[in-house]
């Protein structure tokens, strides 16, 4: 038998615990019915289901994509490498680049805060909202077809990434690493190369290894806008309906991402 | 001549916020191991960032060997700040870099950007950091990182960090408070006997009042801001303790 006090406990806990199953239901139920009604509004209602026709068109319809195009293979070889030199120096590019826009953005180190500071965060924001493809076209627009406008729109799109973290890493460091060395008459270069750099260092390589990987597969869509690399082959075979030759190269840009995933742990694996 | 006058010094963090020196003078000689305590808060730490100018004085003098400090420019602070060794409770020491690198960082105020990028210090440097490290007892140490080390051996790096600048006084934050009493003995010691083999005076906060009598010849008692005391150690008695930790007992 329980004593009487905690008998008493009992039945309250296990009146609160009931409450929670109720709310918890309530909750199951309006996220169910939130998805029913996107489902209903986004594809039941938007779709073109003349179009789409029986399951056996479908079938059939993804059936084209079936054998891969081969014979496409001895092409693909100079693209694969051109999205893959895309992807690093863009990593590159940006790294170099992130360089200053961490050290206006760290309100502890920025040289001049009422304007270096905001300068910084604007550069993150805007590298960081505008999506790729939409760097694509601007770069495109601004020098021309081919493999540069895709590094300097993988290089944008990344330098706010790095510099985020970077900055971030950089308003955390022990502030008494920075004091000593000041003390010791060294000026503000001297102060970020031997008190800020060695604190963020490995902070700052893993994220520039990982944008690397990240930038493998930004890389890889970049010719859809006419930015080089594989997606121009891409966007070709689309065009030609040759849907064998675009199986191969998916085959492709897979194994690229693939090297890039496998890459990045590895290199990481070295330095950190 | 003092190697070293502070003359009515005084400061405040925030502009509506309180004084916390209230007008502070005293003078270091070049013999002089001067202990200054002062219960929590009292503003040993403020006092001694503001030699350096690590915290800006709102007013007053800090003349070092003739040279107002207070008054001079960026490069002129700079080259000042060479000249004043300093010593952190919390070691400080660059942590991810090497024994040897920490203490050659000392020299940063003698090389330029491009040498410093590069980590190439004079051979006289090097050598110099060698020798300050076997005196302190981590000659073996060399290439070990300074994460690598334990709270003593780092204290001791900093000091041959403050050492290798060639300063003309040192300035010493609770260099004990972060180790265990032997340690700590063993620390004073140390900065002790080298600063009087350089021939630097030293100027150094002490919680640790038992300490702070074994090695000083001069104190000097902070409370909330004022100056309660100064004068030779052997001066020093319970009754002048008591009315400087005075604020602690109430
Ligand atoms: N960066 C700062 N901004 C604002 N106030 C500060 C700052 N640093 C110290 N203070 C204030 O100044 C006063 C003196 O602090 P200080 O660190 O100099 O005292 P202290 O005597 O060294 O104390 P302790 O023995 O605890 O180290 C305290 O009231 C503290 O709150
Ligand atoms: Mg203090």
């Amino acid at each position: 038998m329980m004593p009487s006090t905690l008998e008493h406990k009992l039945a309250k806990i296990l009146t609160k615990r009931k409450k929670y199953k109720a709310i918890r239901y309530g909750l199951y139920i309006f996220i169910f019915l939130l998805v029913l009604g996107s489902i209903q509004t986004t594809i039941i209602k938007d779709t073109d289901w003349e179009k789409i026709g029986t399951f056996g068109t479908v079938v059939k319809a993804l059936a084209r994509f079936f054998p891969p195009d081969f014979s496409l293979f001895p092409h693909l070889v100079k693209p694969t490498i051109e999205t893959f030199m895309i992807a690093c120096l863009g990593t590159f590019l940006a790294l170099v680049l992130a360089i200053p826009v961490s050290w206006f953005a760290a309100h502890n180190i920025t040289p001049y805060k009422s304007i270096t500071y905001p300068i910084g965060r604007a550069i993150m924001t805007l590298s960081r909202s505008v999506h790729e493809i939409v760097w694509g076209l601007i770069f495109v627009a601004a020098v021309g077809l081919g493999a540069f406008p895709g590094i300097l729109a993988v290089a944008m799109r990344s330098i706010g990434f790095i510099s985020k973290l970077t900055a971030e890493a950089i308003e955390d460091i022990n502030p008494g690493q920075m004091e000593a060395i000041r003390a010791t008459g060294a000026n503000g270069f001297q102060v970020i190369l031997y008190a800020v750099i060695p604190q963020i260092l490995p902070v700052f390589v893993g994220n520039t290894i990982f944008q690397w990987d990240i930038n493998i597969r930004r890389a890889t869509i970049m010719g859809l806008v006419g930015a080089g690399g594989l997606g121009l082959t891409f966007h070709r075979q689309l065009v030609m309906y040759n849907y064998g030759g675009v199986t191969t190269v998916i085959i492709a840009l897979l194994l690229l991402i693939a090297i890039g995933e496998v890459g990045s742990y590895y290199i990481r694996k070295a330095i950190i | 001549m003092a190697t070293l006058e502070v003359k009515d010094l005084r400061i405040r963090y925030n502009r509506s916020g309180p004084e916390i020196l209230k007008g502070l003078s005293f003078n270091v000689e070049q013999e002089d191991f001067f202990a200054i305590i002062g219960p929590s808060g009292a503003g040993k730490s403020t006092l001694i960032r503001c030699i350096n100018r690590l915290v800006e004085p709102n007013s007053g003098d800090v003349i070092l060997n003739g040279r107002n400090i207070t008054k001079v420019g960026r490069r002129g602070l700079r080259k000042a700040r060479r000249n004043m060794g300093m010593i952190f409770q919390e070691f400080n020491l660059v942590e991810r870099m090497s024994v040897m690198d920490n203490v050659l960082s000392g020299r940063l105020g003698y090389i330029g950007n491009f040498r410093s990028f590069l980590r190439f210090y004079p051979r006289a440097d090097i050598q110099r950091a060698l020798e300050l490290l076997d005196e302190v007892g981590l000659s073996d140490f060399v290439d070990k990182r300074a994460d690598e080390l334990s709270g003593g051996q780092r204290q001791r790096v900093g000091i041959a960090r403050a050492l290798i600048q060639q300063p003309q006084i040192l300035l010493v934050d609770e260099p004990t408070s972060s180790l265990d009493p032997k340690i700590a003995r063993e620390v004073m010691g140390m900065i002790k006997q080298m600063s009087e083999e350089a021939g630097v005076p030293v100027l150094c906060n002490i919680h640790d009042v038992q300490l702070a009598l074994e090695f000083s010849n001069k104190v000097i008692g902070l409370q909330d801001g004022f100056k309660k005391f100064e004068g030779p150690t052997k001066k020093v008695d319970k009754a002048t303790l008591d009315e400087i930790y005075a604020m602690e007992i109430l």
